[in-house]
């Protein structure tokens, strides 16, 4: 049986790839695929940790599934707020919108 | 009308005459002096029932006419005024309304009734007489009529009411109170020429001089008030527990008894209202007054009242009087009224005003009658009051008729000079042989001309009891007062009538209308009449022809009936001398005084002469000592330092500083601390921000560093404080 | 009529303000009718007062006519007012000299209405003070009173003068004396206001009847301070209020200037009644609440009314400017009631004391109604002259006779001639106090030989001597309305002198039930 830090070094690797995109890349999108990357890292965590540690609960399991529907609702929004940004000041460079700081 | 009644309205006729004058008729002249002289019939017709009444009652002073009202409610008491005619009251009462009737009358005259308006005359100023042309066509100048003519009644008016009320109180209070009356009237009345700014000087000079004695004399009410609860005669004079007691009460001051204290209080009194040394300075100068008010108030009333009230409070003055010991009081009187007596005298000697000489005469008088009750001669001081009133009264009348002359003179011949000068008269005895004789007779009364003057009965009478109660002192220095009395009552005198005119003023004199002579007259008659009724009865041949009624009725005022003393030759003799010597002594000396020559004894006497002349310089002295400190103290001291300078002074001080305080506050407490701790919080909350703003950059990408950062550190630093955790 | 009855002391209360308001009604430019109205309305509590004069039973104790009201529940302050014989003879005083004063102002030209209008308040506030039984509302009044006098001085007052203060800066005189007026007596009341809270905290309620019983009782320590420390503390905070007020030497230098500065009918208001105030605050809080302390200061007290006696009448008679002379007269007649007051202090329940006081409460209606009258008649010749100098007068008499007479009439009465009122009030507290403090009352005879010598100056300088020839022709005669406004004065003066039964009786009477329980 593979051993369970094998899922997590692979768990590790995916969520450090997903949040160098999230800081490193310009395209917003990229961002938004980075941080989709940082949640599915999370969830192979959870899986793993479910069926090497309690596999008679179903709790882990039931967390993987309400990441994915979060991230999923969490993509449409993103995606949404990212066009309605691109309409409006025509870039989706995450650099040039520093709209926050008002 | 009962007695009680009318002594009850003894007052009321002069005092509405005073209102009536004033608020109605004082434009109506004729009117006016009517209402006014009616009034003192009237009241003279009150007194003289009163005095034929009470004759009649035998032992009057056990049982005098006595009735009262509650007047002033004072805590648990009320206080009860009243009306009291005893023997005291009744002699005082029978010269008051004589004198005061006949001084009355004799205004009318004085201040020129009948006569036309003057030419420049104006209130507050003596008539200057009028110009007036007579049937041939000549014009002539003749006295006028005095521009205040209905005033100077309604003055009179308030001041005969005030006597009365004075006399007829039975208790002191408003005894005091006829005696402030008086007062205002003899301060309205000595100013009454007030535009004169000697007059201005001397009524203010009268009031505040006999002020000091009267608010002395108040002190001396009030403690008698406090000591006994009451200020009625019958309840204090004629109880002897009373008077025991208070002889007995130390009042904590130099050892003196209460009786004592309050003995000297009530003669302090006396001595500013009777003008006793060393208060006399008022008297002279009151003479700026018109000469009735001088007959008035100088010689027959008001200066009366001071030796009525002490002989009237004598009970208590000599209360715990042992033979040959006197109580303080007494001491005072006797050392005060005789030395006055002597000071004022040799004063008259050197003065040359008529009315002036009679003025200290009338203080060296009041000293005989202070000097008697101060060795414990009632009767005697009593008796020389009334008849001395009469020849006083007389005698100022006399030389107010002498000066009416000499203004008549003055407008004749239109010589602007001194008519009250008796160096520049003489010889007036053929021009007003009414007058001359008159005068004559009240000169010689003043003198004591032996026998037949009723001067010479009451100061004998002084004298003999001088002598007989051993006060040799008394008795040489008054004799030596009356010789002096004698000198220059004859100097003024032969200088006034005899000789020749020295003037042109002095030979057009005229003898005076009948409102002035007659009152002259009556006065002359009373000046001589009088002291027959108190002629002693050892006395040799006439003692046995009138019984010694004064003594014997007088004498019933008091709870024990003074003794008379013991006949003697001695104080007769020296009488008779003095009277004697005085007056031939004035004679020879002046009979031959001619026009312009100087006064002889200004020869012999040397520099002492000037000294007389200028009345011991008291005036000077008192101005110097007392009035001009005064005026200083007041407006230098008391308001310009003490209350601009020093109270003034704190409080602008005070306002100075607190605004001083306030901008300290302002500067160093309430703009760095208060304000300042408000400001660093909001200044360094903004100053705090601007420097971080930076951070926030709004960009994501920069946010998620730090907040990786810090998760970073945080969990380095937790995992540090977890593990070193012991 | 019923409710006229009942409610009287209100009505006479409140009746000016009700004037006040009436007067707002009229249009200011017609200066006549706002003048005869305000005469009108001020004669209504005139009016009222003498009814309750009349209806007054002087010989039951205690405060008759009494009304109460809740006024402010919280802390038992109630509208509690009611009369007895002292403050009776205070508020017939003030209802008499305000028709006066009015009266007396018909020739101010200047903003008419509202200075009527301030004249009817200030009465009202003078009136309070004397009618309220309770502290608070005492207070109250105490303090609008103030108000209406201030604008009367600064507005009002004479145009002429400055004053140069500490550093050499110089103001007007009568903003000068209007805000030493004001500051002076505000400092005073700002102790009076603390003792009367301490009072009101300790004891639960302001209602005087009440304090009477508990208060003087009191003997525990209060904010662990011993009782006797903290009695004698408000003692002087009341003491000090009311000296500022009579005023006791060495408080009385806003006097001066404040009578001097103020238009004529202000003057006659402020020495009239004013200064009463004062007083009957003394009589009325501090004998009564202090009995104690005011028996352990009256030789404090009475030191300081000698000083004022005797200060007073050399000041007044270090005058030259006639109106500060009068207005000095009234520190030295002043300081006959606070003698008597201080003698009455120190023996309250003899006969010595009842005498002292009687004098004292009849002293203070007299000197209301000589000080008025002679203020008045500062005013008139003012008005005349338009000078205040005594040497710029001189003469005067044979032109302005009845004037003349009018003025040695009261003069005298000021004087304290016996015959007059001033003698009796004077006589009755000499007579009160030289058994009780003997040494002040010997001293006060100074003053009173000096007030002779400044009444005498004061004539002197005015109708007598010389004329000074640039007044002939150029003076008139007192005119009728004057004499209307002086005539109640003399006659009040010359009836108190001959027969003051009438007044005393009520006087006496209440003196004896007030502070002895007889």
């Amino acid at each position: 049986m593979i051993p369970i830090s094998w899922y997590l070094v692979f768990s590790a690797a995916l969520f450090t790839i997903g949040l160098f995109g999230v800081l490193a890349r310009k395209n917003a999108v990229a961002i938004l695929i980075g941080v989709e990357l940082m949640l599915n890292a999370a969830n192979v965590n959870l899986v793993a940790f479910w069926r090497y540690v309690t596999p008679d609960a179903i709790g882990g399991q039931v967390f993987a599934v309400i990441v994915f529907a979060v991230a999923a609702a969490e993509v449409a929004v993103g995606l949404a707020l990212i066009i309605s940004i691109y309409r409006r000041r025509n870039t989706i460079v995450a650099e040039e919108i520093d709209m926050l700081k008002y | 009308m009962s007695t009680d009644l009318i002594t009850w309205l003894l007052p009321l006729p002069p005092l509405l005459a005073f209102l009536l004058v004033i608020l109605f008729t004082n434009r109506r002249k004729a009117l006016s002096h009517t209402i006014a002289v009616g009034a003192a019939a009237l009241s003279w017709l009150g007194s003289m029932v009163i005095f034929v009444r009470a004759v009649q009652v035998e032992h009057l002073g056990e049982h005098p006419f006595h009735s009262t009202i509650p007047w002033l409610p004072t805590g648990d008491s009320v206080f009860t005024i009243g009306v009291f005619v005893d023997p005291l009251t009744v002699t005082t009462l029978f010269f008051v309304s004589w004198t005061v009737l006949m001084i009355f009358i004799y205004s009318v005259g004085y201040h020129n009734y009948g006569q036309p308006k003057g030419d420049h005359d104006m209130p507050g100023m003596p008539p200057h007489g009028a110009t007036v042309t007579d049937e041939h066509g000549r014009s002539k100048k003749v006295l006028s009529i005095e521009p205040m003519y209905a005033r100077f009644f309604a003055f009179i008016g308030l001041f005969a009411a005030g006597m009365y009320t004075l006399v007829i109180s039975d208790n002191l209070l408003t005894l005091f109170i006829g005696w402030e009356i008086m007062g205002l009237c003899s301060y309205l009345l000595i100013g009454f020429w007030y535009a004169k700014p000697s007059a201005r000087a001397a009524m203010i000079k009268a009031f505040m001089t006999t002020r000091i004695g009267d608010v002395f004399l108040l002190l001396g009410i009030v403690y008698l008030y406090s000591a006994t609860g009451t200020l009625s005669y019958r309840d204090i004079f004629y109880n002897q527990e009373v008077l025991n007691s208070l002889a007995a009460t130390p009042s904590g001051f130099l050892g003196l008894s209460a009786a004592a204290l309050i003995g000297i209080l009530i003669v302090i009194g006396t001595i500013g209202k009777s003008a006793q040394w060393p208060l006399h300075v008022w008297l002279p100068d009151a003479m700026e007054g018109p000469t009735p008010v001088s007959a008035m108030i100088h010689a027959a009333t008001m200066v009366s009242a001071g030796v009525y009230l002490v002989v009237r409070s004598y009970p208590l003055l000599s209360a715990g009087y042992v033979h040959g010991q006197l109580t303080a009081p007494m001491l005072l009187m006797g050392f005060i009224g005789s030395f006055t007596a002597l000071f004022a005298a040799t004063i008259a000697v050197a003065q040359n005003d008529i009315k002036r000489v009679l003025a200290y005469s009338t203080i060296s008088q009041l000293g005989f009658m202070i000097a008697a009750l101060g060795i414990g001669a009632y009767v005697a001081a009593a008796f020389h009051l009334v008849t001395h009133a009469f020849f006083k009264a007389l005698l100022f009348l006399g030389s107010g008729s002498v000066i009416h002359g000499m203004e008549h003179g003055v407008m004749h011949t239109d010589q602007h000079i001194d008519p009250q000068d008796m160096f520049n008269m003489g010889g007036l005895r053929k021009k007003m042989p009414i007058t001359f004789i008159t005068f004559l007779i009240g000169g010689l009364a003043l003198a004591g001309f032996p026998f037949v003057t009723a001067g010479f009965w009451s100061k004998d009478e002084i004298l003999s009891d001088a002598w007989g109660q051993g006060y040799t002192m008394v008795f040489i220095v008054l004799a030596l007062a009356a010789l002096l009395t004698a000198f220059y009552t004859m100097r003024q005198i032969t200088l006034t009538f005899l000789g020749k005119p020295r003037t042109e003023v002095a030979e057009h004199a005229h003898e005076t209308p009948w409102t002035m002579t007659v009152p002259l007259i009556i006065l002359s008659l009373f000046a001589i009449s009088v002291g027959w009724s108190g002629i002693p009865e050892k006395f040799p041949i006439i003692g046995n022809l009138f019984p010694n009624w004064f003594h014997e009725y007088v004498g019933g005022s008091l709870l024990e009936h003074p003794e008379a003393v013991e006949f003697s030759v001695i104080p007769l003799l020296t009488s008779l001398v003095v009277s004697i010597g005085g007056i031939t002594l004035g004679w020879l000396l002046y009979r031959r005084i001619k026009a312009g020559s100087k006064d002889p004894l200004e020869s012999s006497l040397g520099s002492f002469y000037s000294l007389l002349k200028n009345k011991y310089y008291f005036d000077e002295l008192y101005d110097r000592v007392f009035v001009q400190p005064a005026y200083t103290i007041s407006r230098n001291f008391t308001y310009l330092f003490l209350d601009r300078k020093i109270i003034d002074g704190v409080l602008h001080w005070v306002a100075y500083v607190s605004p001083i305080i306030g901008t300290f506050l302002r500067n160093y407490i309430d703009k760095p601390i208060v304000n300042g701790s408000g400001d660093f919080v909001g200044e360094g909350t903004k100053r705090l921000g601007r420097t971080f703003r930076f951070i926030q950059s709004g960009k994501v990408q920069q946010y998620m560093i730090v907040a990786l950062v810090s998760l970073a550190a945080f969990s380095v630093l937790f995992y540090y404080l977890l593990t070193s955790a012991p | 009529m019923e409710i006229v009855s009942n409610y009287l002391l209100t009505f006479i209360l409140f009746s000016p303000v009700f004037g006040a308001l009436v007067l707002v009604l009229i249009p200011r430019d017609q200066v006549s009718l706002i003048r005869w109205l305000a005469f009108a309305l001020s004669l209504i509590p005139l009016g009222l007062s003498i009814a309750l004069w009349f209806n007054f039973q002087s010989d039951l104790p205690g405060f008759q006519f009494q009304e109460q009201a809740t006024w402010y529940a919280p802390i038992n302050s109630t509208y509690h007012v009611g009369v007895d014989g002292i403050s009776l003879t205070m508020v017939l005083l003030t209802t008499l000299l305000t028709p006066l004063a009015i009266l007396a102002s018909f020739n101010i030209t200047d903003r008419v209405k509202s200075y009527m209008i301030l004249f009817l308040l200030l009465e009202t506030g003078l009136l309070g003070v004397f009618l309220s039984l309770d502290l608070l509302v005492f207070f109250l009044f105490w303090e609008i009173g103030l108000v209406p006098m201030y604008f009367l001085i600064n507005q009002w007052g004479s145009e002429k003068g400055e004053r140069e203060l500490w550093g050499g800066r110089k103001m007007p005189a009568r903003n000068y004396a209007s805000f030493k007026f004001i500051v002076y007596t505000m400092a005073g009341s700002l102790g009076l206001l603390l003792a009367i809270q301490m009072i009101g905290v300790v004891s639960g309620t302001f209602d005087l009847l009440r304090l009477y019983e508990i208060w003087p009782a009191l003997n525990q320590p209060l904010f662990g301070i011993p009782i006797g420390t903290v009695k004698a503390i408000a003692f002087w905070a009341f003491a000090i209020a009311f000296a500022i007020k009579v005023p006791v030497w060495p408080f009385h230098t806003w006097l001066p200037d404040a009578h001097t500065e103020a238009p004529t009918a202000g003057s006659m208001i402020l020495a009239g009644v004013l200064l009463k105030l004062g007083a009957y605050g003394f009589l009325r809080l501090v004998l009564p609440l202090y009995p104690e302390q005011a028996k352990a200061y009256a030789g404090a007290l009475g030191f300081l009314a000698v000083m004022a006696i005797i200060f007073g009448a050399f000041a007044a008679y270090g005058q030259n400017d006639f109106k500060r002379l009068v207005a000095y007269s009234s520190v030295n007649h002043m300081g006959f009631v606070v003698l008597g007051i201080a003698a009455a202090a120190f023996a309250i329940d003899t006969n010595n004391a009842a005498i002292a006081l009687e004098g004292a409460v009849l002293q203070m209606f007299n000197h209301g109604l000589s000080a008025a009258a002679m203020f008045f008649l500062v005013g008139v010749i003012y008005e005349r002259t338009h000078t205040r100098d005594l040497n710029e007068y001189g003469g005067l008499f044979p032109l302005i006779p009845v004037y003349g007479g009018i003025l040695i009439f009261t003069s005298m009465a000021s004087l304290g001639l016996p015959g007059l009122n001033g003698f009796i009030s004077e006589f009755l507290v000499v007579r009160g106090s030289w058994p009780i403090l003997t040494l002040y009352t010997a001293l006060a005879m100074i003053g009173l030989l000096f007030t002779g010598a400044y009444i005498l100056k004061g004539i002197k300088m005015v109708l007598h001597g010389p004329l000074n020839e640039k007044w002939a022709g150029h003076i008139s005669e007192i005119n009728a309305r004057e004499i209307v406004v002086i005539a109640p004065l003399l006659v009040l003066m010359l009836w108190i002198g001959i027969w003051p039964a009438w007044i005393l009786n009520v006087i006496n009477r209440a003196i004896t039930m007030f502070f002895q329980g007889a």
